[in-house]
């Protein structure tokens, strides 16, 4: 389930640990493998990701649920993970998401049908002095508004 | 560790420096209110509900994290305590549905207890509660995820105490939800005890579901007898039957512990294949007698034939009591054909392997090898002292005929069919002599050794509290008198202590009362003989012998005489039987257990026998008068266990000859899943239900199966094959719930 170059990632990783503690590696592990799997996780990857790294794979999945970046759905191309904490909700992030959500057709949680866009409220992302905020793959947008949303959009492929 | 002095509420009390303030209060007798803290297990101070003052602290603190230093001044019920006690009581009521009143747990309920005591009684809270979806975790233990308060014991238990991580705490905050990653079942032999140690109604008894509150019970002091432990339990009753069976404290034995073996199976009392009534064969017929009746049958039958024609076969699981009295009786007929080893392959009068450890001295070794053993299913709370001592360091290596999954870590292990297992040990003894520059005797002279069996050796002598433990499955194999002599010759070169698992049950009760033939047959001989009258005592030929088709053809002659005492109706006992005597089961009679550490345990009848079954001393008393023997004067239980404890075992030990035996090329190793192996588990549906209880495979190796001319999915014996690596060449290992056959 694991490729091989996805293991040569996680062994660096592991590498990084003392010895026995290769468990430690689990949050890279999981995202190593969301990464080649089209960037979500499936119970079969997060038991590939623990036997792998030989650890109970309950505790796999306690990581793979308690952070928000790792994804138990297929999601679209692009990730719109909209930041809805306290300084961007202040700065209307509500009102945005749901333009976002009216814009592209898609609930958040869900992918557009084209496979292009889905769109996930995450936890404060850092970017407060920015709000309201989203980030698209590795890319923050912050100040946003409904015409700086449309030409984001419009620059998706 | 320093004594020292702090004073909780205003008392003077004494503690070790470090110990948490509850444990030391705990001691006391002070209560204070917890949900996560269980002294068994690691401190996770995530409920809040043991928030105390200590003096200077500006805020309360845990008593179950904080460390008590001398001179420390604590107050559990002044009024910051109590502010905070209440609040924490507060939050954590917020998501509790209050379904107490339909709630298995109402009544033994830590979380309604300290709501009585510390809870409001209206809350501010209107907003919609929390509900999680149950996933269902198996046949043992019901889910009510809703009631949940995220305390992690069930968790921590699996973890620290299981040592199978099955529970965990999925998703966050709002989401976060105690629950397995699948919902195949959780796998443990010990997976009751979450049940035990929830706080709440989250996890509750699914056999138990409903039946009855829980205050509506009474709880009866009794003794687990399906292992060598003998784990003290409560039966738990109402209106004259088990309803449920929960753990009792005993440091030394079971700790707060039982396996789900001892914990369900009193649901067999209850199935329908009970044998109620007495019953005699007229004619080919059964017919439903009185007492008066089948007694006499059995007795005219008995009488009819010549002590030397006469034998005993009980099960090991018979009580200390009935064992006593049946050899009793045999003997003063003037028979010596007695026996419990009816699985063994070659039972034999050879001395069986002392025992010389004590449970508590387990967690002490740091070295343990386990000789023909899938110790985790056979003898679950031994194989929990030896994952305790892994924890502290212990290696564990194994000879089996199988790779076993163990809940540690082997450290190493060597694949050995019963029939090379004496060469393999003789290499691992040969290695130990020789590095002791002792004297090797005759036998060991040619045997060749190699390296695994050099690392087992070399970890033993390293070791300064080792120990080796043989198991159950060693009755499968014809050497098992020479396997058990190697292993005593090991422990000795090695300095290590020995713990005998070979038979299980209420063996050592056997052992104590000399049920076995000084001088006459042994099970195997007896069939062999053609015996004309037999007593089974709880016997079950399809399950119980080795060669089970053999035993029920020896039993269906017409010229063999058979009474039977029996719990439980069965269809071969049925065939072959001219008397049936019903007898009362687990818990519906007194007895004696005597355990691994030879500690005899007696117990009282938490329920009357089922139907018109008796207790066994009492049917084996009355036999005994109307058969006119002397020696029965006996008005009370405890009278027999006094006079059978204070025997001493009469057998003279018999020299073993280490030498080859003829033994086939290839062997079956045989072994019942543990809910297969007496008749009260086999009773049991829930336990059948498990995924222990399930398994039913014939596993072999390739090159084995080839020899065979087996595949994948083709029985053997009656039970599907499946073909891996995982067990040694030459043998295909049996693990399954079904009756053995051909």
């Amino acid at each position: 389930m694991i490729s091989e170059q996805a293991k040569q990632q996680i062994d660096t990783w592991v590498a990084k640990y003392p010895a026995g503690y290769q468990s430690s590696a689990v949050m890279e592990a999981l995202k190593i493998v969301q990464a080649e799997n089209d960037g979500s996780l499936t119970s079969e990857l997060i038991q590939a990701v623990a036997d792998y790294l030989e650890m109970p794979v309950i505790s796999a999945h306690e990581v793979a649920t308690f952070y928000e970046n790792y994804n138990h759905k297929p999601v679209g191309k692009h990730v719109i993970r909209f930041c809805h904490n306290i300084s961007c909700m202040l700065n209307g992030a509500d009102d945005l998401i749901s333009y976002l959500e009216t814009k592209t057709g898609v609930k958040t949680g869900e992918v557009s049908e084209d496979g292009l866009v889905s769109v996930k409220k995450v936890e404060c992302l850092g970017a407060c002095v920015g709000a309201p905020m989203f980030q698209i793959g590795d890319q923050y947008y912050e100040n946003l508004t409904p015409q700086k949303i449309d030409e984001i959009l419009d620059g998706l492929q | 560790m320093v004594d020292i002095e702090i004073e909780i509420d205003g008392n003077v009390v004494h503690g070790h420096s470090g110990e948490s303030i509850i444990s030391i209060a705990d001691r006391e007798g002070i209560d204070i209110p917890r949900f996560c803290y269980h002294k068994k297990l690691s401190v996770a101070a995530n409920c809040r509900m043991c928030l105390v003052d200590v003096e200077g602290n500006p805020k309360p603190q845990p008593a179950c994290s904080t460390p008590a230093s001398a001179g420390m001044r604590v107050h559990t019920n002044n009024e910051k305590a109590k502010a905070s006690q209440k609040a924490v009581m507060e939050f954590l009521l917020i998501n509790h549905p209050l379904d107490c009143p339909i709630c298995d747990q109402g009544g033994e309920c830590e979380l309604q207890d300290v709501a009585m005591e510390y809870g409001s009684d209206v809350s501010k809270f209107n907003e919609g509660k929390r509900i999680v979806a149950d996933k269902g975790i198996g046949a043992l233990i019901q889910t009510d995820m809703t009631r949940c308060i995220h305390c992690t014991r069930c968790v921590r238990f699996g973890a620290e105490v299981a040592g199978i991580v099955e529970m965990g705490a999925t998703g966050r905050g709002e989401e976060l939800k105690i629950e397995p990653f699948l919902s195949e079942g959780i796998q443990s032999e010990l997976s009751g005890n979450m049940i035990d140690v929830c706080p709440v109604g989250a996890l509750t008894s699914k056999p138990f579901r409903y039946e009855v509150r829980s205050w509506q019970m009474s709880s009866v002091q009794s003794v687990a007898r399906h292992d060598l432990v003998g784990s003290n339990v409560f039966t738990q009753t109402h209106k004259g039957k088990v309803k449920r069976v929960v753990a009792r404290d005993n440091e030394s034995v079971n700790e707060t512990w039982i396996s789900d073996r001892d914990r369900f199976s009193y649901e067999g009392l209850a199935n329908e294949n009970r044998a109620l009534t007495p019953k005699i064969k007229v004619k080919g017929e059964w017919q439903e007698v009185s007492w008066e009746t089948a007694l006499e049958a059995a007795i005219s039958g008995i009488k009819k034939n010549s002590a030397e024609a006469f034998g005993a076969l009980a099960s090991k699981n018979a009580t200390l009591e009935e064992l006593y009295l049946l050899q009793k009786l045999t003997r003063e007929l003037g028979s010596e054909n007695l026996d419990t080893r009816l699985d063994v392959a070659n039972p034999s009068s050879a001395s069986a392997l002392e025992t010389t450890i004590s449970l508590t001295g387990l967690e002490a070794v740091d070295h343990a090898l386990i000789i023909n053993s899938y110790l985790r299913l056979e003898q679950p709370m031994i194989n929990h002292r030896i994952r305790k001592a892994t924890l502290q360091g212990a290696k564990v290596s194994t000879v089996n005929a199988k790779a076993f999954d163990f809940n540690y870590r082997v450290a190493s292990s060597v694949l050995s069919a019963p029939q090379n297992t004496v060469v393999t040990l003789s290499g691992v003894l040969k290695v130990l002599l020789e590095s002791n520059s002792q004297a090797l005797p005759d036998y060991l002279k040619g045997t060749k050794v190699n390296q695994a069996q050099i690392d087992i050796a070399n970890a033993l002598s390293a070791a300064e509290n080792g120990v080796v433990v043989l198991g159950e499955q060693v009755s499968s194999n014809p050497c098992a008198d020479q396997v058990a002599k190697l292993v005593e010759q090991i422990a000795k070169a090695s300095n290590a202590k020995t713990l005998n698992a070979s038979a299980t049950g209420n063996t050592l009760s056997a052992e104590k009362v000399s049920f076995k033939p000084n001088g006459g047959l042994n099970a195997k001989q007896m069939f062999d003989a053609d015996l004309n009258a037999f007593v089974l005592l709880d016997v079950y030929p399809a399950f119980d012998c080795v060669d089970s088709a053999a035993a029920i053809e020896n039993l269906s002659r017409d010229d063999a005489f058979v009474v039977a005492l029996n719990s439980f109706e069965d269809a071969s006992v049925l065939s072959f039987a001219d008397v049936i005597l019903p007898l009362a089961s687990f818990y519906e009679t007194s007895g004696t257990h005597i355990n691994i550490e030879n500690v005899a345990q007696s117990y009282s009848a938490s329920v009357k026998a089922a139907g018109d079954s008796k207790p066994g001393w009492k049917v084996l008393k009355v036999l005994a008068d109307l058969l006119e023997l002397p020696g029965f004067d006996y008005t009370d239980s405890s009278q027999v266990a006094d006079d059978a404890l204070s025997l001493s075992p009469s057998l003279a030990a018999t020299e073993v000859d280490i030498i080859a035996m003829e033994v086939p090329n290839i062997a079956t190793v045989w072994q019942y899943t543990p809910y297969a192996s007496d008749v009260l588990t086999r009773h049991s549906q829930s336990l059948q239900q498990t995924q222990i209880g399930q398994v039913s495979e014939a596993t072999v190796s390739e090159a084995t199966a080839k020899i065979l001319e087996l595949s994948q999915g083709d029985c053997y014996k009656g039970v599907p094959v499946n073909i891996n690596e995982t067990v040694a060449e030459g043998c295909v290992f049996v693990h399954t719930n079904q009756a053995r056959q051909r």
